[in-house]
C-alpha cells in the first residue's frame, strides 16, 4: 500500500515537472511570437535597418545569420566529424586520451563570451581580419566543434559492434568499414546533431559582438563578387548577425520602433531555429526509415 | 557400460578428408586470462567441424583466432602455429585483410548492414577489386542462390536488408560471406539467436555448403552438432577434451567429461 503510494507520488511529481518545462517552453515561444508575429512582413524581411528612422527591416542581418553559419558549418562539419571519428574508432584509452576529451568537455561548455574574446584576440587583433565574417565564423568554429566532435563520436559509439566486425571480417579494411558502414549507420544521428547544432550556431550572439561585429556596410545584393567590399559574399566585412541586432536594437538604439523590431527579429529568429529543431526530426526519421526499410 | 551397449554396431569407416587448417600447441591469454590451453585441432576440407563446450570454455575465443578477430582485442596474445596453405596464420607479416577474405566468418546474431540486400552482398565484392554491374549481379545472385535465399529476396534487392527476418537476415549474412568465395567459414553459434524453423534451414544451409567450402561451427546445441557436424571437438576451459568423428564422439565417448557434457550432467 505505502510502496503504492510512493509510486504514485513520483509519478505526479515527474509529470508535474515535464509539464512545467513544457509550459516554460511554450510560454517563452509564444509570448515573443505572439509580440512580433505581427511585425513580421515581406518588407521587414526584404528591407535595410534603419539608423534613425522608424519601418526599418532585418534583410541583411537575415543573411548575415545564414551566411556566418553556412561559413561555419563549413569549417566545422569536417574537422568535427574527422575529431569524431578519430575519439570513437581510433584513440585508444589512454591518459592521453583522456586528456582530450576533457579538453573537448570544457571547450564546449565555455562561455561563450569568453570564445568571443579569444576570437577577438587571435582572429581580429593577431591575424589582422578585422570584425569579419571570417573572424566571426572561427569564432563560432571554436564553439561548435566540440559538440560536434561529440555528437559524432557518441553516433559512431552507438553503431553495434557486431557491425565493425563483421566489416573486417569481410576483409574490410578498418577505414573502409567506417567510411562504407559505420559512417552510414551512425549517419541519422550525426544530421540530427549536426542540425541541432546549426540552431546554436544561428541564434548565439555574445561570440559574435567582438569578432563580427556590430555594423554591415551597406550591402549590394546585385553584386556577387565575393572580393567585393559591399558584397554579400564577402568574407572581409563586417557583418551584424540577427541575434546580435536584436542586443544592439535593444541596448542602444534611437530608432522608434526599436521594440518592434527587436520582437519582430526575435520572432523570426526563434522561427528559424524551431525549424531547424523540427527539420532535424523529420530528415533524422526519414534516414533512418530509408535504411531499416520500416 | 556404453561400450558394451555399442559393441555390436558397425559404423561406416568415416571418409578422412584432407586438413585444411591445422592448429598445433594454440595458447589464447586475454591479460591474465588463459582463455585457449594447448589447442591442437585440424579442420577438415569440406566437412563441418563442431565446436562445443559449457560457455566460457574457449571455443569462440579459438574460433576468432583463426582469422584473427582476436587482434581486435586489447591485451589478446597468442602463442602456437595456425597452419593453412602452409602459412602460420599467426605470423604477425600476414595480410588479415585477404586472410579474412579466404577464412570468412559469421557471428551469433544476423549483423546485416542497414544497406540494401544487393548492396551488403555487393559492397564488401567491390572493396575486394570486382568490378562492372553484370559480373556483380551475376555473383550476387549465385552467393543469395547458394544461402537458399534467392527465392525470398529475389524481387526485392534494392530493399533495406533489415526489413528481412531474422532467419532471413542470417542466411544473408553467410551469402554475403560466400560471395567472397572463401576456402573456410568460421560460425560463431549461427543459429542461437534464431526460432527453430530457421534454425533447421540454416542446419540444411550448412549441409549443403560444405560441398564447397569447409566449416567450423561453434554451437551450445548438442543436437545441432550431432545433425551437421562429420567431427567434433570438445572444449572445457580451454582445453580441447576430446575430438573425434562426430559419430563416435556422440556415442562412444572415451572420456566421462565429455560423456557427461553430451548427456546434458552439466553445462
Amino acid at each position: 500500500m505505502n510502496s503504492n503510494k510512493a509510486n504514485r507520488m513520483s509519478i505526479f511529481l515527474i509529470t508535474c515537472c515535464a509539464v512545467l518545462m513544457a509550459g516554460i517552453l511554450l510560454g517563452l515561444v509564444g509570448y515573443i511570437l505572439y509580440q512580433g508575429f505581427s511585425h513580421i512582413s515581406l518588407r521587414f524581411l526584404t528591407s535595410d535597418a534603419s539608423a534613425f528612422l522608424a519601418g526599418g527591416g532585418i534583410k541583411n542581418q537575415l543573411w548575415n545569420s545564414f551566411y556566418i553559419l553556412f561559413i561555419t558549418m563549413l569549417f566545422t562539419v569536417p574537422l568535427g566529424i574527422a575529431g569524431g571519428i578519430y575519439m570513437a574508432e581510433y584513440a585508444k584509452p589512454n591518459k592521453l586520451t583522456g586528456f582530450m576529451r576533457s579538453c573537448l568537455e570544457v571547450l564546449s561548455s565555455l562561455p561563450s563570451i569568453i570564445v568571443g574574446m579569444f576570437g577577438m584576440l587571435v582572429f581580429v587583433n593577431f591575424f589582422h581580419w578585422e570584425y569579419s565574417i571570417l573572424s566571426g565564423a572561427l569564432a563560432l568554429t571554436v564553439f561548435n566543434l566540440p559538440v560536434i566532435v561529440r555528437v559524432c563520436e557518441d553516433a559512431l559509439r552507438s553503431v553495434p559492434q557486431d557491425q565493425r566486425l563483421s566489416g573486417l571480417a569481410l576483409g574490410l579494411t578498418k577505414w573502409h568499414t567506417i567510411k562504407k558502414v559505420l559512417l552510414p549507420a551512425a549517419f541519422p544521428g550525426i544530421l540530427t546533431g549536426l542540425i541541432l547544432s546549426a540552431g546554436r550556431v544561428f541564434g548565439e550572439s555574445a561570440a559574435l559582438l567582438f569578432t563580427a561585429g556590430l555594423s554591415t556596410p551597406n550591402l549590394d545584393f546585385t553584386n556577387w563578387n565575393p572580393l567585393a567590399p559591399n558584397s554579400p559574399l564577402n568574407v572581409f566585412r563586417s557583418a551584424e548577425t540577427l541575434s546580435v541586432h536584436i542586443w544592439a536594437v535593444n541596448a542602444d538604439s534611437i530608432i522608434p520602433d526599436a521594440k518592434q523590431v527587436a520582437y519582430g527579429a526575435a520572432a523570426v529568429l526563434v522561427l528559424c531555429i524551431l525549424l531547424f529543431n523540427v527539420s532535424a526530426r523529420c530528415l533524422g526519421r526519414l534516414v533512418e526509415r530509408k535504411m531499416t526499410g520500416k | 557400460m556404453l561400450t558394451q551397449l555399442k559393441e555390436n554396431i558397425v559404423y561406416p569407416e568415416p571418409k578422412k578428408q584432407n586438413i585444411i587448417i591445422e592448429v598445433n600447441e594454440l595458447n589464447v591469454y586475454y591479460k591474465n586470462n588463459h582463455a585457449v590451453k594447448n589447442v591442437s585441432l585440424p579442420i577438415r576440407e569440406r566437412s563441418i567441424t563442431a565446436l562445443i563446450g559449457p560457455s566460457g570454455c574457449g571455443k569462440s575465443t579459438f574460433l576468432r583466432t583463426i582469422n584473427r578477430m582476436n587482434d581486435l582485442i586489447p591485451g589478446a596474445k597468442c602463442q602456437g602455429e595456425i597452419m593453412y596453405d602452409g602459412i602460420n596464420l599467426l605470423d604477425k607479416k600476414i595480410d588479415v585483410v585477404a586472410l579474412r577474405k579466404e577464412i570468412g566468418m559469421v557471428f551469433q546474431k544476423p549483423n546485416p548492414f542497414p544497406k540494401s540486400i544487393y548492396e551488403n552482398i555487393a559492397m564488401p565484392l567491390k572493396f575486394a577489386g570486382i568490378r562492372g554491374k553484370k559480373r556483380l549481379n551475376d555473383i550476387v545472385e549465385e552467393s543469395l542462390y547458394q544461402a537458399a535465399l534467392l527465392d525470398e529476396v529475389k524481387d526485392r534487392l534494392s530493399q533495406s536488408a533489415l526489413s528481412l527476418s531474422g532467419g532471413q537476415q542470417q542466411r544473408l549474412c553467410i551469402a554475403r560471406a560466400l560471395a567472397l568465395k572463401p576456402k573456410v567459414l568460421l560460425l560463431d553459434e549461427p543459429t542461437s539467436a534464431l526460432d527453430p524453423v530457421s534454425s533447421a534451414k540454416i542446419e540444411d544451409l550448412l549441409l549443403s555448403l560444405k560441398k564447397q567450402v569447409s566449416l567450423a561451427v561453434v554451437t551450445h546445441n548438442m543436437q545441432q552438432a550431432a545433425r551437421i557436424a562429420d567431427q567434433t571437438a570438445f572444449f572445457y576451459e580451454g582445453e580441447v577434451v576430446e575430438y573425434n568423428d562426430t559419430s563416435i564422439m556422440f556415442t562412444k565417448p572415451v572420456y566421462k567429461k565429455t560423456e557427461d557434457y553430451i548427456n546434458g550432467r552439466f553445462g
